[in-house]
Parts: C-alpha cells; structure tokens; sequence
C-alpha cells in the first residue's frame, strides 16, 4: 500500500468513525477557539492600552515634578528653588534630546461665572502644552505666544466646565469668567476628551475636561509670588526617550544641586496612573489565561486521539492479520489524527472569531481576529495534534499483530 | 502432493515480567497442498501460538519455517506482513469485520493492502467473492445487519480474495449457534473440496471430526 493511501485509509476512517471523530472534534475546537478568543481580545486589550497612553500623551512623553520634601532637608535642599520656569527656558535652551517642553502650573481657585459658582482647577499652560498633548479646541481658540508675551487674561476652558457653566459648550466662547477674583475673557473651548476602557465604564479622561487654560505668565503674575512650576511635559525626540531622560536629569541636578525632583513617563502620572497600572495587570492575567487554554487544549486533543487509537487496537490488529504493514499502521493513524486537528482547527478558529465578534461588541473593545493569531492557533492545534498523535501512531504501528488481536 | 508447510522445531517463548513462558516447545508440522487438517488441544496447549506462528502473524524464537517454498521464520515487519497478505487468509473467532465499512470494502481490504490494484478491480473481486459464498443479496449492508454465520461468511470472503495458500481458521464456530456453525464447517467443507489448503485451530471434536487430519497438542508439544 502507497504512503497516499494509507493517508486516505485513515482519513475515510476518520469520517466513518463520525462519533468519535466529532468528540475529538470537540476538544480540538474548544482548544483553538479558547486559543483564539483569548488572544485576540488579548490583542484587543493591548491595543486599548497603547491608545489610551496616546491619549493622555503617548509614548516619549516625560512628565516632570517636584519630589516630595524630606523630612529633614539637607542644606542643599532647603536652597533648591525646586522647579522653576526658569528651569524650563534652561532645559529648553540646553537639550539636545527633546523635541519640545511644557512648563506647567496648577491650582484650585474659586469660579464664578454666569450666576453660578465652585471650586475648580486652573492650570497655567504654553502654546506647546496643546501640542505635546495632541489637543486641540473645539471652539474658538487655543493659547497663543502673543497671550504669554502680553500675560493677557484669557481662557480656555475645559468642555466639561464651559457646559456646566454655560449650558452649551460652544457658547462660553466670548464670556468673562471670574477666578480667583478676577476677570477673564474665555477666547476658547477645548475638544470633549473621551477614553471609556469598555461601555459601562466612566470617561477614564474626565479630569481633563474639568480644568481651564490660562497663559502660564499670567498665571505666575496674577496667582503666584514665585515661578514655580507644577510640572512640566517633554516630549523626547523620536527614539530618544531613555536619552532625554537621563539628560534632562542631568541638566536639572546641575541646576538644583541636589534631586529634588520626579522624572516620570507620560500615563504611568496623574489621573490616568492607577488605571494604566490596572490594564498592566489585566494583560498579563489574559497572557497565562491564554497560555493556559493552549495548554489544555492541547491536552484534550492528545487524550482523545490516544482514547481512540487504544479503543481500535484490536481492529489494527485485524489490518495487520490481512496485510497491513507497520509503516502503513503509523501512517494511517497520523492521517487520522491530522485530519481531526486540522477540521477541528477550522471550526474552532470559525467559533473563536465569532466569540471575539460578540465580545468585541458588547464590550467595545478592538478585538479581532488577526491572520497572525489565525496562523497561530491553526498552527498550535495542528502541532499539538501531530504531537498528540505521533505517540498513538508509533504504538499502534509497534503492535504485534498477536497482542493486538489479543486485545480487548 | 507438494509440500506446502514444513515447519521444523518451531519453539515460541514469551517473557511474562520475570518468567519465560514456553508456548511452544519444538514442533515439527507438515502439511501438504489441498489438505484439511484440524489442531487440536486444550487451553493453554500451544495450538493458537502454533497457528500463530503458521499464520506468520508472530515470528518463532526457535526453528525453521517454509511456507511455499519460502523461508519466513526469520521475517518480521513489513517483508512478514507482505507473506502475511499474499499467502494466508485468516478467519477469527470473533469474526473481526471493520464495523464501519460496507461488507464488499470489508473484503476488499486484503487487495487495497497489498498495492497496485485500481478501486474497481477489488471490488470486482470482493464482489464476486462475495457471490461465491452465497452472500451476493447482502452487498452494501454493514456487518451489523447480517446475522453470525453470515457475518463468518463475509470474513471467510475476506480470507479468500487474495488467492492465499494456505486458510487459516481459528474457533471459527466458537461464536455461532450449531446451526450457523455447521453452515460454516459445510462452507470449509466445500472449500477443501475446491482444492484449498485450510488449516483450523478448534477445542471441539465435532469440529475437528470434519478434517481429514488433526493434530492434537499439549503443554506446547505435537502429541498426535
């Protein structure tokens, strides 16, 4: 008999064993659509990570901050003047390795406005700030270097404030609002700032909707004594994040003779941290539940095979008795257990897809089914059958005719 | 009449864990072109290690064997599995057809392993085999469907489509009703008539009492 087949013999075995087929069947598609859901929500997953970091400033964006006082401060210490705006026109002046800088400032002080009043925070910006971000206003304007030049006392405010102050968002455009006790002119309103990690969840990105702009040197002269900063953003030219790092320490250590200060990446800071951490671990726990899955999947697969290999020895004991060589046994059990891993991949990829679709869509994540998880799991399943099915076959074709027709 | 079975000192041992087990301790046997000889012996006597080992279904620790002006004893694998195919047709007890194939694919299996015959051919002469032992009406029916003597029959069919030498039969009543058996030993019967060689391992003397020649063995030796 010709190597093609013995191929056939073990595939028409394999249809005319339909129930046991199917079974195997089962456990081959429940592998690979566990393989495959997993990894393609996993895949959905990291990419809602990744757009979320875009969203509160994307990769290469450094955030820095003053450190938290010591308890007991050294000398050096007590004569930093910490961050200052002058550090930032330094920082500016001297790196090599940043593409552009934001000094920042921030505060909570009193609004009043349209007959109402609260608490809010008031940050000083640049015109980079909007930039580095990847902001932009929905209405009117952003901050201009005439508004910094000219410390002028104008705003733009955040969309959640110019709609609860002024009922429509885009209306705020042109009014004064009172902060601090003093006038400003609101000369824009920002875009609404939206990330929800799945449809029930809140707009993981509120707080930045819930703040207004004013020109960082009108900040300094109307609300502050000194120029101290908040923070300040920089974004590393491309590639060349760990080198700004390491130079922006350097310069600032220079300035204040002592580190006195934070140098964090973008989305590990602020509002956005604690859920960045959260997402971390969710990725690793979908990567060792899909390692799992592959796993056991596999498993299934190799019982089944071997169950239905052991349940047919006698018959391959018969084959043998009419003429059925070792070589042919072997080969006729791999075609089986290949055509049972191949069919179930199919089906199981089909049902995975389907699975990632549904999920996909109630949860609003960008799940799909790539050709490379595809290629994945088609190829794991294969692989894991083959693998599950090279033992049943070289035992079967190690039968002694005898023994196996003794079987059972 | 020539030859067709000269087997001398045919010893078998197995290892069962620690112990050497001899099934069969030295048998000489002869058989000759066209005869019908019947083995005899009870349980544990060596008879189906003797078939076994006649039917090249297992290889002898010890001894010479030729089957049809053929070496074989020292055979194994694939070149014994080719002798197996083309000169030995056995029927078993349990009758042991694929329950999921039609009984023409049944007896056609013989041909498909022994290679290089078209699809149509060998079931041409699975067909005809089939025919030949009264089974024609049941073509296309599964094992299942037909009763014991019937289900013996197609297996006897399957036994004799590669034009053996020798037909081998081990307890091939044990599983029927004295009816369906004795339309088997009647099937034998007029096989041996046609000019086959049929050689069947049995504990009954009735059966045995149909051959022309028994052998009779106990604790692994030829004693008659």
């Amino acid at each position: 008999m010709t190597l093609l087949e013995s191929i056939l013999t073990g595939l028409d075995e394999a249809r005319r064993h339909l129930g046991q087929t199917l079974l195997a069947l089962a456990g081959v598609v429940l592998g690979t659509a566990s393989i495959v859901t997993v990894l393609a929500l996993f895949g959905g997953q990291a990419q809602l990570t990744q757009q979320y970091l875009d969203e509160v400033g994307g990769a290469g964006t450094l955030i820095a901050g003053d450190a938290p006082r010591s308890l007991a401060p050294t000398a050096r210490e007590l004569a930093s003047e910490r961050l200052t705006y002058r550090d930032a026109r330094y920082l500016r002046a001297r790196s090599t390795t940043l593409e552009a800088l934001a000094p920042g400032w921030e505060l909570n002080l009193p609004y009043r406005a349209n007959g109402r009043d609260f608490s809010g925070q008031v940050a000083g910006a640049v015109p980079d700030y909007a930039r580095i971000n990847a902001i932009r206003p929905m209405a009117g304007r952003w901050l201009s270097d005439l508004d910094l030049e000219t410390r002028s006392r104008v705003m733009v405010m955040g969309w959640k404030y110019a709609d609860s102050l002024f009922d429509d968002a885009a209306s705020a455009v042109g009014r004064l609002v009172n902060i601090g006790g003093k006038q400003f002119t609101v000369v824009g309103v920002m875009e609404r700032e939206v990330f929800r990690f799945a449809s029930w969840e809140d707009n993981a990105l509120e707080y930045r909707n819930e703040r207004a702009y004013i020109p960082l040197s009108t900040a300094f002269s109307q609300f502050a004594q000194t120029d101290n900063l908040s923070f300040m953003t920089l974004k590393a030219k491309p590639g060349m994040v760990e080198q700004a790092e390491d130079e922006v320490r350097a310069l600032l250590y220079a300035r204040h003779g002592v580190e006195d200060f934070e140098l964090r990446p973008s989305g590990s800071f602020g509002g956005g941290g604690e859920s960045g951490q959260f997402l971390l671990l969710f990725n690793y726990i979908f990567l060792v539940v899909g390692a799992i899955s592959l796993f056991t999947g596999g498993i299934v697969i190799a019982n089944i095979l071997l169950a239905s290999v052991v349940e047919r020895v006698r018959d391959f004991g018969t084959r043998m008795a009419l003429g059925a060589t070792p070589g042919g046994v072997f080969t006729h059990v791999l075609a089986e257990a290949l055509v049972v891993t191949v069919l179930g991949g199919i089906v199981g990829l089909a049902i995975g897809a389907g699975l990632t679709g549904t999920v996909a869509r109630v949860m609003q994540l960008p799940a799909a089914v790539t050709p490379g998880i595809a290629t994945l799991a088609l190829g794991t399943s294969v692989v894991v059958g083959l693998a599950a099915g090279l033992y049943p076959a070289v035992r079967a074709g190690r039968l002694s005719p005898v023994e196996a027709l003794r079987y059972g | 009449m020539a030859a067709l079975i000269e087997a001398r000192g045919l010893t078998k041992t197995y290892r069962l864990g620690q112990v050497d087990v001899q099934a069969l301790r030295g048998a000489d046997v002869d058989v000759a072109r066209g005869e019908f000889v019947a083995i005899i012996g009870p349980s544990g006597s060596g008879k189906s290690t003797l078939m076994h080992l006649l039917g090249c279904l297992d290889t002898p620790t010890a001894g010479r064997y030729v089957l049809d002006g053929e070496e074989v004893g020292g055979l194994h694998g694939k070149r014994l599995a080719a002798v197996r195919n083309r000169k030995v047709g056995f029927v078993f007890q349990t009758f042991n057809l694929m329950p999921r194939l039609s009984i023409e694919e049944n007896v056609a299996l013989p041909l498909k392993y022994r290679g290089g015959i078209a699809r149509r051919e060998r079931r041409a002469r699975a067909v005809a085999g089939l025919e030949a032992l009264g089974l024609g009406h049941r073509i296309g029916h599964r094992p299942e469907e037909l009763s014991g003597g019937e289900r013996q029959r197609v297996a006897i069919a399957r036994a004799l489509v590669g034009g053996p030498a020798i037909l081998m039969a081990d307890e091939p009543t044990g599983n029927l009703d004295s009816k369906a058996g004795a339309e088997v030993m009647r099937t034998f019967e007029a096989l041996h008539a046609a000019g086959n060689t049929v050689i069947l391992v049995t504990h009954d003397p009735n059966v045995a009492a149909r051959a022309e020649r028994t052998i009779e063995m106990a604790d692994g030796r030829i004693v008659a």
